[in-house]
């Protein structure tokens, strides 16, 4: 029996993918393609806690998240405001975060999601276990998870 | 017809709303299962609600139980459209009476393909 102890690229990848093209459209994938991540920017993040304790972050640039916010939402960027980006981005990790859950044995609970201007540190007990690091519209996209180290098998 | 629609993200209220009310529904809005339920009190039946299931105050399934435990709102059908995707947890929530079960992400043809199978939009017929 093989027992999955934290989640594979691919399978995060997979998630995300599909999270953005059911709600970002199709017609603009997010790229498997790093671009340097300026300071400043948003963050989102959900912690997972139960059978996989964990914390799935996203973070993007003031540009991908006010474009996220205005394609989920159907209107002009300018209309966007922080607490509608807060909202925008809040649903954005909570589907990935939920669907990348899922892919982890045993039952857990999602919490609430955090968002907000900058970077959200995960726990100190926590360390990376997965990061992609992805471009959309040209902007970066990074997304990340962290866990409490695993003992090592071997 | 009408859809309430029950989740604390507007952004997620909106999406949903563009969907239903391209299906000729009407639409009311809440941020949670108590402010929902505060809906339903104060006399609105509708014909479905859709129910996201990780809310502050009161979360999804708790306001299914209390749906279902009221013979007030038996006829209002019950789909739940959430992250929460645990085999066991959507066993739970159709156990408790939600009658259709739909996980985030989707397409709008999901849930218009659920509603069909629901009988409350006519299934499109081939040409």
């Amino acid at each position: 029996m093989t027992v999955t102890l934290e989640p594979s690229l691919g399978d995060v990848h997979a998630v995300v993918e599909e999270v953005w093209s059911s709600f970002l459209g199709a017609e603009e994938p997010i790229l498997p393609l790093a671009t340097p991540m300026p300071p400043g920017g948003w963050s989102a993040a959900i912690t997972v806690s139960g059978g996989w304790d964990a914390q799935i972050t996203v973070n993007l640039t003031d540009g991908a998240a006010q474009a996220v916010t205005s394609t989920m939402l159907m209107c002009p960027v300018e209309d966007c405001a922080d607490e509608d980006l807060r909202d925008a981005l809040g649903e954005l990790v909570n589907m990935v975060g939920g669907n990348v859950k899922s892919l982890m044995a045993g039952s857990a609970v999602l919490s609430l999601p955090l968002v907000g201007h900058g970077d959200i540190s995960p726990g100190s007990h926590l360390v990376e276990v997965c990061r992609l690091e992805l471009t959309w519209r040209g902007e970066p996209v990074v997304v990340t998870v962290h866990q409490p180290p695993t003992a090592d098998p071997s | 017809m009408h859809a309430l629609i029950i989740d604390d993200s507007k952004t997620m209220r909106s999406i949903l709303r563009r969907i239903v009310t391209e299906l000729g529904f009407e639409t009311t809005e809440a941020g949670n299962g108590q402010e929902a339920l505060d809906v339903l009190e104060a006399g609105l039946v509708p014909d479905i609600c859709l129910i996201d299931w990780n809310m502050p105050l009161m979360d999804g399934y708790t306001f299914v139980t209390r749906v279902r435990a009221d013979d007030r709102w038996r006829n209002v059908t019950l789909m739940m459209v959430t992250t929460e995707s645990e085999h066991g947890q959507i066993v739970r929530a159709l156990a408790a009476g939600a009658h259709e079960y739909v996980i985030k992400p989707f397409t709008p043809d999901a849930i218009i393909e659920k509603m069909e199978l629901l009988g409350l939009v006519a299934q499109e017929v081939p040409a």
